[in-house]
């Protein structure tokens, strides 16, 4: 019953940038991942382990995921400095949804990190100090080396893709929930409402949520209709068609013993 | 029962054995299919006991959905078939409706041959959306399309002959005296007999459950045609289980009705409805609805009352209905001069089996217990309780006695004990390696059992054995009976 995100129709992709100045760094002119034009399938990587790399972040710390993981859960997210499209306004909106549910740092940690080997801990810093994150606890912004970025990559179904023409990475948006170092959940998009973060939240801690709303549209018939905002769901006219067996059997069934009727007067005066 | 006078005198003659001749054609059918599906249930222990490790899974899931449907099929059709022999006594159905659905259903058999054994459809017996649409490149369209047309033949035929027997009833009966209301009032008059009552129970409660199916079928035609509409998942198992658990309760009924108007031949004592038979199947019939919610319990989405509903309902229609049954016949047999022919045998073993699988079905529909049976084998457990210890053995049972009555051959009489002996070791023995799995978490519908549940292994391997007693035992009866059945055949007139 739990619906999938698989099937949100919106493919996400990074909008091109005019201004992108930089050297194309040759090297990751390929790749990395399973590219797909949709966002990835979050049921195919449900409950894999997400390996257990070390994260360098400014100034000269590392740490490696486990040792965070074992801690409380993580929200991870994959992104690049550079990047002219979403990874801004991805971050933007984890920051002011994770700002409206809080315990951040308490319930669970945030990493960001960089998959462009052109990031260094101290652009990374430079992002946060941009965010207005450097100071909080709950944040973490590092990178991490080329063999532990592809891991990671493959591990959770990102993939990113140098870009010559507009001298960008293509890449879904997606916020990887983990806990006790296995994927629970993904929030795919670049704008992260507080309700659906909030799911994610308790998923991780150990809740159980029994719904979020189904990213499809089109669909004949529901037996209800969910609110994200409020939690809650009301029945939606689908239900009535269940009505519709039992009505129509009664109906039936008086209709052939009415028309039989006849048959059994002539029957009965027979028989006597 | 005395021996009730028959509705024409046409009817001795040339009608008689021209019912002779179909109903003999139905129960070859139905003798001809069993060893075959039961073979194909050996199979999938045969795999889950590792013994074929080369074995592609997909190949369990397709046997497993051509094992359960033809079984749950097999047994329907057989059911509606002896009871139409019966209830020829009381009203007169239509054989040209009978021999249609025949057709009907040998067609719709050879369809789910082809999707599950050439297309390897394995989406399991109730095809539960949206699994038929989504084969990861394991089976082919067209086996999505003949399996939806297959169930769509088998319905139309199925549907008209169910309402073909409730004219035959309007016929003679008003609704309200086949439903026996003027019992629970206290009075007798007119009589009718129990086959007459619990066949309009069944037959109307079959005519809901196949008008689910046909809205199953409309909204799945509907998505597939590339309308752009996806189904809403909730609504689709809410119809497919309404379908699905009418259809499995009502063959059981059925099989209840040979129960009620055979056995008493053989014990010599009358079997009539009285008010606590009313209430009881009255009963049933009201809440035939709402027992299905029993198999949504997990479904956290369907509302709390619903839940509460389908577990009430749930214990309200399978108790009064067994207790009245069972008692009845314990009182039918008790002290009687029974005559123990395999026929009568296997009808009593019938009703005691009903019981056991019943008592392991009100267990499961427990929500607080279904939260730790749900999905084990515990419910094939269950299932194949009452329906192969129950509602198979009723209806061997019945096949025997029309064999027996229409050939004239005397039976071998410890042949007849060896046969139910057979029957309760090698089956009991098969159902208690699914309890035990069940009890000890092993998944259902697993082809291939991982470490985490290993045991399912071993139990598989011990079921094997107990399926080989068992089959030992049909094949005996299918020698007793099979024979007199052809014989049957051979000797009545075609019509
Ligand atoms: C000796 C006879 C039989 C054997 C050996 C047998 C064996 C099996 C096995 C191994 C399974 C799969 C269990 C699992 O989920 O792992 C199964 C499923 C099933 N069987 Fe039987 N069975 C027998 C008789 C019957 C009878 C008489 C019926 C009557 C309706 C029946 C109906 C079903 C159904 C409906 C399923 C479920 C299929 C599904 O899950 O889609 N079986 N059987
Ligand atoms: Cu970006």
């Amino acid at each position: 019953m739990r619906p999938c995100l698989s099937h949100i129709g919106v493919i996400l992709r990074i909008a091109l940038s005019t201004a992108a100045l930089l050297a194309s760094p040759g090297a990751m002119a390929q790749i990395v991942g399973e590219k797909a034009d949709s966002p990835p399938n979050e049921g195919r990587y449900l409950y894999k382990p997400v390996p257990d790399i070390l994260v360098h972040s400014w100034p000269e710390e590392a740490v490696r995921l486990s040792e965070l993981w074992r801690e409380r859960p993580i929200l991870l997210t994959l992104i690049f400095t550079r990047c002219a499209g979403v990874c801004s306004p991805l971050l933007r909106s984890l920051k002011a949804a994770i700002a409206s549910i809080g315990g951040a740092g308490r319930e669970y940690t945030l990493v960001v990190l960089s998959f462009d080997a052109r990031d260094t801990p101290s652009d990374m810093a430079g992002l946060a100090e941009h965010l207005e994150l450097s100071k909080d606890r709950a944040w973490i912004f590092g990178v991490a080396s080329a063999e532990d970025i592809a891991r990671l990559v493959r591990a959770t179904g990102f993939w990113f893709e140098w870009e010559e023409a507009s001298r960008q990475y293509d890449h879904p948006a997606m916020v990887i929930g983990i806990r006790e170092g296995r994927i629970v959940r993904f929030l795919i998009g670049g704008t992260v409402s507080p309700v659906r973060v909030q799911e994610v939240v308790r998923e991780m801690r150990g809740e159980f949520v029994p719904a979020y709303p189904l990213p499809r549209r089109n669909v004949l018939f529901r037996c209800f209709q969910y609110d994200p905002t409020s939690g809650r769901w009301r029945p939606d006219w689908g239900f009535l068609l269940l009505l519709i067996p039992g009505t129509m059997t009664i109906l039936g069934t008086v209709w052939i013993f009415r028309r039989e009727r006849k048959h059994r007067a002539w029957e009965d005066r027979e028989s006597s | 029962m005395a021996e009730r006078t028959v509705v024409s005198p046409v009817w001795l003659g040339m009608e008689q054995q021209r019912w002779r001749r179909l109903t003999s054609t139905w129960m070859m059918v139905m003798l001809l299919l069993f060893p075959i599906l039961l073979l194909l249930g050996a199979f999938m222990r045969i795999v889950q006991a590792n013994l074929l490790p080369t074995l592609l899974p997909e190949w369990f899931y397709a046997v497993m959905t051509l094992h359960g449907l033809g079984m749950v099929g097999t047994w329907f059709v057989g059911a509606m078939a002896a009871v139409s022999y019966i209830l020829t006594q009381y009203v007169r159905p239509s054989r040209k409706v009978s021999w249609t659905a025949l057709g009907a259903t040998l067609l719709g058999v050879v369809l789910l041959l082809a999707t599950t054994l050439v297309g390897r459809f394995g989406v399991g017996w109730y095809f539960l959306y949206p699994l038929p649409f989504y084969p990861a490149g394991i089976w082919p369209t067209w086996a999505t399309w003949a399996f939806l047309f297959s169930l769509a033949i088998l319905g139309v035929g199925w549907t008209i002959w169910a309402v073909d027997l409730l004219r035959a009833i309007a016929q003679h009966y008003s609704l309200r005296a086949a439903l026996a209301w003027h019992y629970i009032r206290g009075e007798t008059e007119p009589e009718i007999p129990p086959a007459v009552l619990i066949t309009t129970v069944s037959l109307i409660s079959a005519l809901s459950g196949f008008l689910a199916a046909v809205i199953i079928l409309v909204l799945s035609f509907l998505e597939w045609a590339g309308t752009g509409f996806t189904n809403d998942a909730l609504l689709m198992k809410n119809l497919i289980f309404f379908f699905g658990h009418v259809l499995v309760n009502i063959t059981m009924y059925l099989g209840v009705v040979l129960v009620y108007d055979v056995l008493p031949r053989y014990s010599g004592r009358p079997w009539k409805t009285n008010r606590i038979v009313a209430i009881a199947w009255n009963t049933v019939l009201f809440l035939v609805l709402f027992a299905y919610f029993h198999h949504l319990y997990m479904d956290f989405v369907q509302p709390q009352w619903m839940q509460v509903l389908g577990q009430v309902a749930s214990y309200l229609i399978s108790v009064p209905a067994a207790v009245v049954t069972i008692f009845s016949t314990l009182l039918l047999v008790y002290g009687a001069s029974m005559r123990w022919t395999l026929s009568s045998l296997l009808m009593y073993l019938g009703v005691m089996g009903w019981a056991i699988g019943g008592v392991a079905a009100v267990i499961d529909s427990t929500i607080a217990v279904n939260l730790r049976f749900h999905n084990t084998l515990w419910v094939p457990a269950h299932f194949h309780t009452y329906y192969l210890m129950g509602v198979v053995l009723m209806l061997l049972g019945f096949a025997a006695h029309f064999g027996l009555e229409v050939s004239e051959r005397p039976e071998n009489g410890r042949l007849a004990k060896l046969i139910a002996a057979l029957f309760v070791i090698g089956g009991y023995g098969f159902l208690s390696m699914f309890y035990v799995g069940g009890a000890h978490s092993v998944p259902r519908r697993y082809a291939v059992y991982p470490q985490e549940v290993m045991q399912g292994v071993d139990y598989a391997r011990i079921a094997l054995g107990f399926i080989a007693v068992l089959f030992l035992g049909v094949l005996l009866y299918l020698w007793e009976t099979g024979r007199r059945c052809a014989l049957a055949f051979r000797t009545s007139e075609s019509s």
